[in-house]
């Protein structure tokens, strides 16, 4: 009876031990080291990217985390950095409650300079204090919902133009042309964000306006395409993204809506263009952003993604891959100006000027960009492929 | 597995119940191929992964693996008298440990070894001139494995053959496996010189030193089989209140010797280095005394209190012990909060503030206290308990009467780990905890009342959560209709309203649905809960905002007479709000469940027509039962606001109701404690497996987990026990493997 | 009128797609009196094997003539049918056989089956992906209309009508498979009182097995049309499960006419809702509100009706 109450005893203790293993602790938080045990020489950074990697909303999260890791694995290749990047990916699954609980993980790295993301607007509004307490630099990549510059974040820094940048542009162009439009939305942050920009918009130019939102989880686009083309409108406009936009155009296009169809940036991608097809041909796009498809440097960036993860670039690829450049120039004007540290790094991210593949990308002092320096284009997409109409104000 | 070997024959498709294992076990291993491995599908190339899972080299690994349970299986007859033989247990458990610490755990938390996992670590030390031989031969390749297995199997060979000389060779290169691995990590911490909090070698230490005392006791043991039912009985009912003594007697050793009070910056301070680091500074008398000399004579002599007076089975000294435990636990705060403030004062290596910057000592030494007050408690108090009381060894063997203190104990445990873990953690951990763990057990606290008790299946319980969060988020003053200036409330506050919010609401669900029953029930509160999300995004009146959601919603604070508390941005000052208000509840339903209503409650779910027939008022009992459950919701609603500070009715979506249903049942429905724990496991498995396998794929893992569970122990972690009870009768012991079916439940069910 | 027939026949391809699905909850219901939440998964597994399967032999922009359409559709739905009642066989032997051998209580079945879902689904985006619009190739116009409803201008396109058609042929059959066939008396005997079947020497596990082996060729079929319609996606089955549920219960659970009316009357309401005279800019009751409104007539029926349209017996359906 006794030995096994030995044994037993150190069973138990050992169970405990692994119940505990999730939690090794830390509260001081580690310091960098630069010598290490034969683990390779060289001071190591880290980049932290935050966004859906599970859930409904992955496909998101994957294609900026991918967009993360180019860059990253580029700069690494290159060796000119004088120091080496490493990724931390923290899921919050696009869920703003889940959120909090990735940006602890990302802070409790003493490592990280800055993080790539939230991805999603919801989840940027959660953590933009927790990040800007710590000095942590935010630079997102698609989170556009137009008041978050406005929540006084100390650290927030966008590579997209916000849903307020080009929704009245559209708008304006819109109400050159057409009378009664009806404006659909998608239900989400973003979709409801821009649709309600460019609504406000066209009633301020006498345009009539019928209004209507359809979740963007559903699949079926034909009661809503029935009821665009029964209004009677000359033009829909559509606040959403690419994935939906596509089963939206195929349905207006089954249903023989007559009019122009316009949408915002979240739908001007390949997935959309793939999804569909001949249906996407006449549509109209607004984008505060270059022609990615089109610069010298996003080819090159196209064959690199595609090469590496077997796919095309996706929606804020490109975006992704421009916030982490941007993120890596300032770890190494931090380091050539002596410190690095969070604090210094962000504010080298603030003074940013830099020419990526989506454009020229320099911050105003709410971190968004400046109203007016990025011209709102036009796109269009005609035999499966988008072209640029140059800048919307002037287009006919 | 052990469904498939009791399939009765004639009941298969193949007559043959071995061909019919053989396809289950194949299937098993294709379905395994099929979950390990890398995602690669796109669109252009669609099974990509499907094939390269399937139609590889690899798929043979797998293969051998279907082959290897078929013939365990087969066997199982002649292997099982094996397993019971004294020792195999612990050593695999001790197995299981080790091999976790190799393959799961951080040996280092250097920033110069990229993931700080012992593959990684050892690759890296192996090739560092500068590192003792001693060490460098340890993590060179295979023979950290190679260590582990010949342990294992000579230890297995023991337990097999039952020769002592066998196990005593196991033991002794369990042990020097153990403290090599020790002394290989300390060396490799000394030479990457960085803190240190990694858990993998203490981890693997722990689990050689189990397959050694696995092997001694194989050696020792003249008995043919093992208890181990019996032995954890007989722990408990030795003295009572001695286990937690043995606990905190190890907690309090680890916590004054070994672990760190101190750390601001990289300073690792043991309680030594602090008190020479404090003994120069404004600390008070008291602290320093403690830290110098109080605190040990504290520790040993409440330890020895508190054994004695379990020993002796002394209600007078246990009420000593408990107080003078209760004394030195606040003694003991006081230093913390002392040095952790004079410390901030004076900006030592850059410390932040009172509470920041401390290391595990402290609140081991805490819960060593807390611990040892227990002991004494329950020795004062185990006279007095009623019932049965196991008196003898038989009895406990035998499995009759209670063991006393042994319930208490165990909440005295969690207890210590509630109040004193989360300190512990890192910050992640800290966030996880308040954020996801700590509001999902308090949701299926207030759903195990609908479905756990009143039987009513509730799939739209995320409404009231989602009434409470938007109900903060109004008398705060987040939304774009602003309360009038009178009613601006700050969050605490919000709590009273948004309970008399959800019972208004419950009740209304629960009012027109009366008449329904069961599956019509789950899919019309389904239905209300996705009506309460839509409402939130469609934003009617512009009262919710819509997608958007609201913003700035202010943490609770309180301002009592002298007394300001400001909950911040920091996790753990939530958590310990949480226990507040988790406690409450817990005591509250603990008095509900065995009162009149409780009753009640039972005789509806198990037959609600003769329930009505005996005179319970059904209609009323139904109610109460939606309006306590959703008040409880819309409690846990009001903190999650609060807490984030920002809600959206994302945050709201079906899928969070059904998850909660799953915590409950997963748990052990009608059981509190299950519900907890089903709620705490299934929110912390995630997180746990973020890092364990690819993100993407966890949920997939969450589901073979819940499929598994559902199968192998279909009530639950922890069953109810009057489910059990109502089924079975009070005196045939209950098992995990037979379950409370009511008489209309489950196959076979007439109308 | 014509506005109103198109949304018609909108919501009775919806709605035929709602029905096929709710016939799997119901079959199950009947026999075993449980939700089998995982027949969601059932529907996603049948859009993605006759994915597989068309895709060996179409490529996407072909063009096809109308009898190699045909048989085409033919083979996609008989793949799908195919994929899905050997995942639904699955199913039952994994999540529920084994509980009902231990007695598990009713809800274990529940979560069980929650937990199959989740598995299945993140298991098919693993293995395949996880982009949200998977596209069948298209190897014909499907938006041609087909011909005109007389006396309106509304028309019925050819992807409709195939929809409504092959649905209402599986449906017929099935009808006649369960009043007709040995194995439809054993259904019914299991699901009036399975107790007495199994003394009548029915073979309780092999008639539920089978059960689900109908139920999951149907869902696997209508998976078919649906990825067909739309797109299709390791996370499509959610919300057709969910909306076919509720079919399955507003037609009366457990009962296969209940099921068809009950989908086919969810898939109108859903698209009846633009329709309704106070929508439009300004009102209410716009495209936003559709789900409140199937919810709401859900429960108006249930409240008048607590068993459903038609009531909840199986066993009384032929």
């Amino acid at each position: 009876m006794r030995t096994r109450t030995l044994v037993n005893v150190a069973a138990m203790s050992a169970v405990g031990a692994l119940a505990l293993t999730a939690c090794s602790n830390s509260t001081g938080g580690g310091g960098l080291s630069s010598s290490a045990g034969g683990g390779g020489g060289g001071t190591t950074y880290t980049v932290a990217f935050e966004g859906p990697l599970s859930g409904d909303n992955a496909q998101l999260g994957i294609n900026e985390v991918n967009g993360v890791q180019l860059a990253i694995d580029q700069a690494n290749a290159k060796k000119d950095l004088g120091f080496t990047v490493k990724l931390l990916k923290a899921d919050d699954g696009g869920d703003a409650s889940k959120a909090p609980a990735a940006a602890a993980q990302v802070l409790q790295d003493a490592t990280v300079m800055g993080v790539v993301g939230p991805s999603f607007s919801g989840a940027s509004k959660a953590v933009g204090k927790i990040y800007g307490a710590a000095n942590l630099t935010i630079v997102n990549p698609s989170a556009s919902n137009g008041t978050l510059q406005t929540l006084g974040f100390p650290t927030w820094h966008r590579v997209v133009p916000n849903d307020y940048a080009e929704g009245p542009a559209v708008a304006d162009w819109m109400a050159k042309k057409f009378k009664k439009v009806f404006v659909v939305n998608d239900l989400s942050d973003y979709g409801a964000g821009v649709a309600g920009a460019v609504e406000k918009e066209l009633k301020a130019k006498g345009v009539t306006v019928q209004t209507a939102g359809v979740d963007a989880k559903t699949t079926d686009y034909g009661a809503i395409s029935q009821t665009v083309k029964q209004s009677g409108a000359q033009a829909m406009f559509y606040g959403g993204y690419d994935a939906q936009g596509a089963l939206f155009a195929k349905a207006l296009t089954a249903v023989g809506f007559p009019g122009a169809r316009v949408a915002g940036n979240g739908v001007k991608s390949s997935v959309f263009t793939t999804g569909a097809g001949a249906a996407g041909n006449g549509w109209y796009f607004s984008c505060g952003c270059q022609d990615a498809t089109v610069a010298p440097s996003a080819k090159d960036f196209t064959a690199a993604y595609t090469a590496k993860f077997n796919t095309p670039p996706s929606t804020y690829s490109p975006e992704a891959f421009d916030a982490t450049n941007i993120l890596l120039a300032a770890i190494k004007a931090a380091k050539a100006a002596g410190t690095v540290d969070r604090k210094s790094v962000n504010d080298q991210v603030s003074k940013t000027d830099f020419a990526g593949i989506t454009g020229q990308i320099k911050f105003g002092p709410d971190g968004d960009l400046p109203a007016g320096t990025g011209t709102v284009n036009l796109y269009t997409q005609k035999d499966g492929k988008i072209i640029s109409l140059g800048d919307v104000s002037k287009a006919s | 597995m052990s469904a498939s070997v009791q399939r009765r024959p004639g009941e298969s498709i193949l007559s043959n119940p071995l061909v019919g294992r053989a396809l289950g076990c194949l299937a098993l291993s294709f379905v395994l191929a099929l979950m390990i491995g890398k995602q690669e599908g796109t669109q252009q190339d669609f099974g990509l992964a499907f094939r390269q899972a399937v139609l590889g080299p690899r798929i043979l690994w797998f293969l051998l693996i279907g082959v290897l349970v078929f013939v365990l299986l087969t066997f199982w007859p002649r292997v099982q008298p094996y397993l019971n033989r004294p020792g195999i247990r612990p050593l695999a458990v001790g197995g299981l440990t080790v091999v976790v610490a190799y393959a799961l755990l951080k040996w280092t938390d250097s920033t110069a070894v990229s993931d700080g996992k012992f593959g990684t670590l050892s690759d890296a030390a192996s090739q560092t001139g500068t590192l003792a031989p001693l060490a460098r031969t340890f993590f060179t390749a295979p023979l950290p494995w190679v260590l582990f297995l010949v342990a294992f199997a000579v230890g297995a060979a023991a337990v097999v053959i039952r020769r002592a000389v066998l196990s005593w060779v196991g033991a002794a290169i369990a042990v020097l496996a153990g403290v090599w691995a020790w002394y290989s990590h300390s060396l490799v911490q000394s030479l990457l010189g960085s803190p240190d909090h990694s858990t993998g070698a203490l981890v693997a230490l722990l689990g050689f030193l189990t397959i050694a005392a696995a092997c001694a006791a194989t050696a020792l043991s003249a008995e043919e089989s093992a208890n181990t039912r019996g032995f954890i009985n007989g722990v408990f009912a030795w003295r009572p209140g001695m286990p937690l003594v043995g606990v905190a007697l190890l907690l309090g050793l680890a916590g004054f010797a070994i672990a760190t009070w101190f750390s601001p910056g990289n300073r690792n301070a043991t309680l030594v280095d602090t008190a020479s680091m404090f003994s120069t500074t404004g600390l008070s008398p008291l602290s320093k005394a403690y830290l110098g000399w109080l605190g040990y004579v504290l520790f040993a002599l409440s330890l020895a209190l508190a054994a004695y007076a379990a020993y002796r089975r002394d209600a007078r000294l246990g009420w000593g012990a408990a107080g003078l435990g209760l004394v030195s636990l606040v003694l003991n705060l006081v230093a913390l909060h002392d040095i952790s403030a004079v410390g901030a004062s004076t900006a030592y290596d850059g410390a932040t503030g009172a509470w920041q910057n401390l290391g595990t000592g402290g609140w081991l030494a805490c819960a060593t206290f807390l611990l040892l007050a227990g002991a004494g408690y329950i020795v004062a108090t185990a006279g007095s308990e009623r019932g049965t009381i196991a008196r003898t060894k038989a009895d406990i063997a035998a499995g009759i009467g209670k063991i006393p203190g042994k319930s208490k104990a165990l909440i005295l445990f969690v207890l210590a780990g509630a109040l004193f873990y989360p300190p512990m953690a890192t910050p992640f951990w800290q966030k996880v905890l308040v954020s996801e763990i700590g509001i999902y057990v308090l949701l299926a606290i207030g759903l195990n009342v609908v479905v756990g008790w009143a039987g009513l299946l509730d799939l739209g319980f995320i409404a009231f959560y989602a009434i409470g969060s938007y109900t903060t988020a109004y008398f705060v003053g987040a939304l774009p209709i602003q309360p009038p200036e009178w009613m601006r409330l700050s969050p605490l506050l919000c709590i009273p309203i948004a309970i008399i919010i959800c019972l208004i609401a419950g009740v209304s669900l629960g009012a027109p649905t009366l008449r329904l029953r069961g599956d019509y029930l789950a899919i019309v509160t389904l239905g209300f809960g996705e009506i309460i999300r839509i409402v939130a995004v469609n934003n009617p009146g512009n009262f919710t905002n819509g997608p958007r959601g609201a913003f700035g919603i202010p943490q609770p604070e309180i301002h009592l007479g002298p007394i300001h508390i400001d909950w911040g941005q920091a996790s753990l000052q939530y958590w310990y709000l949480l226990l507040v208000i988790v406690g409450l509840v817990i005591l509250a339903f603990n008095r509900l469940e065995q009162s009149r209503l409780g009753r009640a409650w039972a005789a509806i779910r198990e037959d609600e027509v003769a329930a009505q027939a005996t005179g319970v008022n059904t209609t009323r009992v139904k109610l109460l039962a939606f309006a306590i459950g959703a008040s409880t919701s819309g409690v846990a609603g009001v903190f999650f606001a609060s807490q984030i500070g920002y809600i959206n009715p994302d945050n709201f979506v079906l899928n969070n109701s059904i998850l909660v249903v799953a915590y409950v049942v997963f748990g052990g429905m009608g059981s509190l404690p299950g519900a907890m724990a089903g709620a705490a496991v299934l929110t912390w498995l995630p997180e746990f497996l973020k890092d364990q396998v690819p993100a993407e794929d966890r949920q997939m893992w969450i589901g073979a987990v819940i499929l598994l569970m559902m199968i192998f122990r279909p009530a639950g972690l922890i069953p109810a026990k009057r489910r059990a009870a109502e089924l079975h009768g009070l005196d045939e012991p209950s098992s995990a493997e037979t379950t409370a079916v009511a008489a209309n439940e489950g196959m076979g069910a007439t109308k | 009128m014509t506005d109103f027939l198109n949304y018609l026949v909108l919501g009775l391809t919806r709605g035929s797609m709602y029905a096929l699905i709710a016939l799997g909850y119901t079959l199950v219901y009947g026999v075993l009196q449980l939700i089998n939440f995982a027949h969601s998964e059932v529907f996603m597994s049948g859009a993605f094997g006759s994915y597989l399967i068309v895709g060996m032999f179409v490529h996407d922009g072909q063009h096809l003539a109308w009898w190699q359409v045909t048989l085409v559709m033919f083979l996609g739905l008989l793949s799908g049918a195919l994929v899905g009642a050997a995942v639904a066989w699955g199913l039952e032997r994994v999540a529920y056989r084994p509980l009902r051998r231990r007695g598990a209580p009713k809800l274990a079945f529940l979560i069980s089956a929650i937990g199959m879902s989740f598995f299945l689904s993140q298991l098919a985006g693993k293995l395949f992906n996880r982009l949200s619009q998977n596209q069948f190739p298209s190897y014909f116009d499907q938006n041609k209309a087909v011909f005109t409803i007389p006396g309106s201008g509304a028309t019925v396109s050819r992807i409709q009508l195939i929809v409504i058609v092959s649905a209402v042929i599986m449906m017929v059959f099935l009808d006649r498979l369960v009043s007709g066939t040995k194995l439809g008396r054993s259904i019914r005997g299991v699901a009036e009182d399975a107790p007495t079947a199994a003394l009548m020497g029915i073979d309780i596990d092999k008639t539920i097995s089978r059960t689900f082996i109908i139920g999951g060729a149907l869902g696997g079929a209508a998976g078919f049309l649906f990825g067909t319609t739309f797109v299709f996606s390791n996370i499509m089955g959610f919300i057709p499960g969910v909306k076919a549920f509720a079919a399955a219960v507003l037609g009366g659970i457990g009962n296969i006419r209940g099921a068809m009316i009950g989908g086919l009357l969810l898939g109108v309401v859903e698209n009846l809702v633009p329709t309704f005279p106070w929508n439009g800019s300004g009102g209410w009751i716009g495209l936003q509100w559709t789900d409140v409104v199937a919810f709401v007539v859900l429960v108006l029926v249930l409240v008048f009706r607590p068993t459903g349209i038609l009531g909840e017996r199986l066993g009384r359906a032929a």
